[in-house]
């Protein structure tokens, strides 16, 4: 019972911590970090467990958007129906170009993600222009029907919604973390033959990270689609590639809390630094690069060991270490 | 102890590879034109110490010096420019240069351009000058591979398992050319064919799981009283 | 449904077009094959040659010598970045420098708004002349461009061939450990050829500029397109850079003559079907290891 408590005392105090600071932050900047937060921890994950960069985030969180926006848009009203086709989406699509993708040395990886949010972009802003509008975008606002218990077209209680959603999806990472799978894809990642030895298959490994990612994805964009009521193709577009990239750099590769430190001091960062500077690609880009230069750990990434040291004496480390060393 | 005078000491070092250690404390002197061999099971730390001493590890602790000149930290061009060349176990060429882009590259840095010594050595790369090194048989490509660590007149030659692999005949030749070697520089060869370094060797050291385990010299050497510490 | 004109001037533009993309995967190719890593910023390098070309063209009236302040001031850029970032990060896994090197990317683009603004900026064409060719007129410009992707090819053949640096190199992008063995200075090749990718990138800014209009995210535009023939055509080849630029050239181009959409996406497609038969790109290899 104790050892329960335990387990999920990590996440209760980081959501309740989060679900505070709405006291002091106002509603738009923590519905944001709540739903980057999600859209960064598939990044993390592919990165931090399994070792594998993307650049093409924007083609998953496209597809959690225009699923639900489509639904939304032509066929129903029931948000909760819209965020469902909205994750369903985004595991078809990661079904699909999962098998090729997977067998990818890491560096044609990130490229080939990219090369998919383009094609993603341009079907959404061209090809498709007829059903997605273009770039003018897909209108549903007025659609979404109240829900009962919580109405997700009031922004207090989308917060709400979105909270809970974001302690489902922690939750079941740190499930990941601790299971068996979890260690199989630090194993693919430091090193794969001593996996392929005990009789694991690398490729299903991968493929099944892979496919858990982006489906996370999808569902921060079937969010964003609720929440802000509007897709365009600009969520797609290739120079937002960085943003998740850059945030789970900034929290922290692979550790579980990493998307929400990053997410948070991102966005916050972003507020303040564009009133102050306005050249914002200035400020990240050198930002990202002193970050790597300087250990590549992330601000929860130093921070976590030394906390964790302070608190939690005696209890044995959970979280794998990641040395950053892989042989690929 | 005189550190200087000789081509190569070592003083307890420590090396890892990441995480794990793979010498512990290693003591190993080489003196000018002397062949010593280095022998040891699979795993024992053989190409870790020839490689530390190149310059391609880092060592976590210890000394390595040739005639009073601090190695350790350098990078591997500089201590080969001091005239300690590393023939790797691979057997790996450039193999879309030529022979004779090949033994260019050798030149290039020692700025000796004195081939003959190689084909003296070496005659059948005379005639394989033209051929693109990666058409070469396994046996000539030993030979470009310390023929073009020759250039330089290199001091000290590491030589990391050259035998390995390669017909009887092209071992016999190998060990001619190796006395030849010891006339005007050190040899330190790894190797697992015992009879081989026993024949040629002046000193032989044992290593065994990352120690060494036992120094031998003249008349005590010989392959029966190697196999104990393998 | 096509005629013959329209082909031709397609064609023509699909050469001059594949002439920029291979003059920016060349630097990329050879960077991944002999330091393996990944150097998104060569396409800060191309802004940069755009940009110089453009404020030097309008200060002095000659575009061709803002061309060649361009591929300075990228050349200059280049050999600062290797010192001061690269020079540390050369040992570590591929992600790093791909993740830091599209920081450096992204910082740059910051700082060309700080100098430049936003605003999109025009460059003078350096001739307006045409040329005819089968009866359709075509514009010297991109001939010239063609031509002098041609040359550069033949320029880095040379080198890689015939002059010992050349060869130093080719013998690094098979074993770095073993030129460095024969005492060769190699963090000194690792620059030159860093510094080298960095000038050609600065040119394939400075010859594209007047074609298009120069604005601070025209690396990230340009950013996939190189990528495609890179990947397509192997990092480490060279040959294959010239084969596959010669490929995505023609598809972007002729492709819109049938279906304009399409045709932008043609190249990812392509790229797709190819890393399915082989992961390696045409002619890359399947070296992983450092």
């Amino acid at each position: 019972m104790l050892n329960a408590l335990r387990w999920w005392s990590g996440i209760l105090l980081a959501f309740s911590l989060l679900a505070l600071s709405r006291v002091f932050l106002p509603l738009p900047f923590v519905i944001e970090v709540v739903i980057f937060s999600i859209y960064t921890m598939g990044c993390s994950f592919l990165l931090g467990r399994v070792g594998f960069i993307s650049f093409g985030q924007p083609a998953y969180l496209a597809a959690g958007a225009y699923g639900t926006a489509f639904y939304l848009f032509y066929f129903g009203a029931n948000p909760y129906v819209g965020i469902l086709l909205g994750v369903l989406s985004g595991l078809v699509v990661s079904l699909i170009v999962g098998p090729l993708f997977v067998r990818l040395r890491s560096d044609y990886f990130a490229l080939v993600n990219l090369a998919l949010a383009v094609i993603v972009y341009y079907l959404m802003q061209k090809v498709l222009a007829d059903i997605t509008k273009g770039d003018n975008g897909l209108w549903f606002l007025t659609n979404i029907a109240s829900t009962p218990v919580l109405d997700l077209t009031r922004p207090n209680q989308f917060f709400v919604f979105a909270l809970l959603v974001a302690f489902a999806v922690w939750a079941f990472y740190k499930y990941l973390d601790d299971s068996v799978f979890g260690a199989c894809c630090l194993a693919t990642k430091i090193n794969e033959d001593k996996l392929e030895f005990i009789g694991y298959s690398n490729y299903r490994v991968r493929l099944l990270a892979f496919v858990i990612a982006n489906t996370t994805t999808a569902l921060a964009g079937a969010l964003y689609a609720i929440y802000l009521g509007f897709v365009s193709p600009e969520i797609t577009s290739p120079s937002r590639a960085a943003d998740p990239v850059v945030v789970t750099i900034l929290g922290g590769v692979g550790t579980l809390y990493g998307p929400i430190v990053g997410a948070f001091a991102y966005t916050g960062m972003k507020d303040v630094i564009s009133k102050l500077i306005g050249n914002w690609e200035l400020f990240i880009g050198f930002l990202l690069v002193f970050i790597m230069l300087a250990g590549e750990k992330g601000i929860w990434g130093t921070l976590q060991p030394r906390l964790e040291k302070l608190f939690l004496r005696g209890k044995a480390a959970t979280t794998p270490a990641d040395d950053g060393e892989t042989r690929r | 102890m005189a550190e200087s005078g000789h081509s190569l000491v070592v003083r307890g070092l420590n090396v890892s590879y990441g995480e794990s250690k793979v010498l512990f404390d290693v003591d190993f002197t080489v003196a000018p034109n002397q062949v010593v061999a280095c022998v040891g099971r699979n795993g024992a730390g053989k190409s870790t110490l020839l490689r530390s001493i190149a310059g391609f590890l880092k060592p976590l602790s210890g000394t390595i010096s040739s005639d009073g000149v601090d190695l350790v930290g350098r990078r591997s061009y500089d201590i080969a420019r001091l005239g300690i060349k590393y023939v790797p176990q691979d057997k790996k060429v450039f193999s879309d240069l030529t022979v004779r882009e090949n033994l260019e590259l050798g030149s290039y840095a020692t700025k000796d351009y004195n081939w003959d010594r190689v084909h003296d050595f070496f005659p059948k790369l005379k005639e394989l000058m033209d051929r693109k090194a990666g058409f070469l048989s396994g046996g000539e490509r030993q030979m470009l591979m310390i023929g073009r660590a020759l250039l330089g007149s290199p001091k000290v030659l590491l030589i990391d398992e050259p035998t390995e692999g390669l017909a009887p005949s092209i071992v016999a030749q190998l060990k001619e050319v190796f006395g030849a070697l010891s006339r005007n520089t050190a040899l330190v060869i790894v190797e697992q064919n015992l009879p081989l370094v026993c024949a040629i060797a002046n000193k032989v050291y044992a290593l065994k799981e990352g120690r060494i385990v036992a120094e031998l010299a003249g008349e005590s050497i010989r392959p029966a009283a190697c196999e104990p510490y393998l | 449904m096509m005629d013959a004109q329209l082909l031709i001037s397609g064609v023509i533009f699909g050469l001059s077009i594949g002439a920029i993309f291979f003059l920016m995967a060349i630097g990329l190719s050879l960077c991944f094959g002999l330091m393996r890593i990944i150097s998104l910023d060569q396409l800060l390098y191309y802004s940069i040659g755009a940009y110089i070309t453009y404020s030097l063209s309008l200060a002095s009236g000659s575009v061709w010598l803002g061309v060649l302040g361009g591929m300075a001031v990228a050349g200059i850029t280049a050999f600062a970045v290797e010192r001061f970032v690269f020079l540390r990060i050369y040992e570590r896994e591929l992600t790093f420098s791909m993740i830091t090197s599209f920081g450096i990317l992204i910082g740059g683009i910051g700082v060309i708004k700080f100098f430049w603004g936003v605003v999109p900026r025009p460059v003078p064409v350096p001739t307006l002349a045409q040329i005819d060719i089968f009866g359709t007129d075509v514009p010297v410009y991109r001939l010239i461009v063609v031509a002098i992707a041609f040359l550069v090819y033949g320029g880095i053949w040379l080198f890689l061939n015939r002059t010992i640096t050349g060869k130093a190199i080719r013998a690094g992008i098979e074993n770095v450990e073993h030129v460095e063995g024969l005492g060769i200075n190699v963090s000194r090749l690792f620059t030159i050829t860093f510094v080298i990718a960095g000038t050609l990138s600065g040119l394939a800014g400075g010859l594209h500029a007047p074609l298009i209009m120069v604005d601070p995210q025209m690396g990230l535009e340009v950013l996939a397109f190189v990528f495609m023939v890179v990947i397509i055509g192997g990092l480490g080849s060279i040959k294959g850079t010239l084969v596959s630029a010669f490929i995505v050239g023609q598809v972007v181009s002729l492709g819109s003559l049938v279906y304009a959409p399409l045709a932008q996406m043609a190249p990812f497609a392509v790229m797709m079907l190819i890393l399915l038969v082989k992961p390696t790109g045409l002619y890359g290899s399947t070296l992983v290891k450092k």
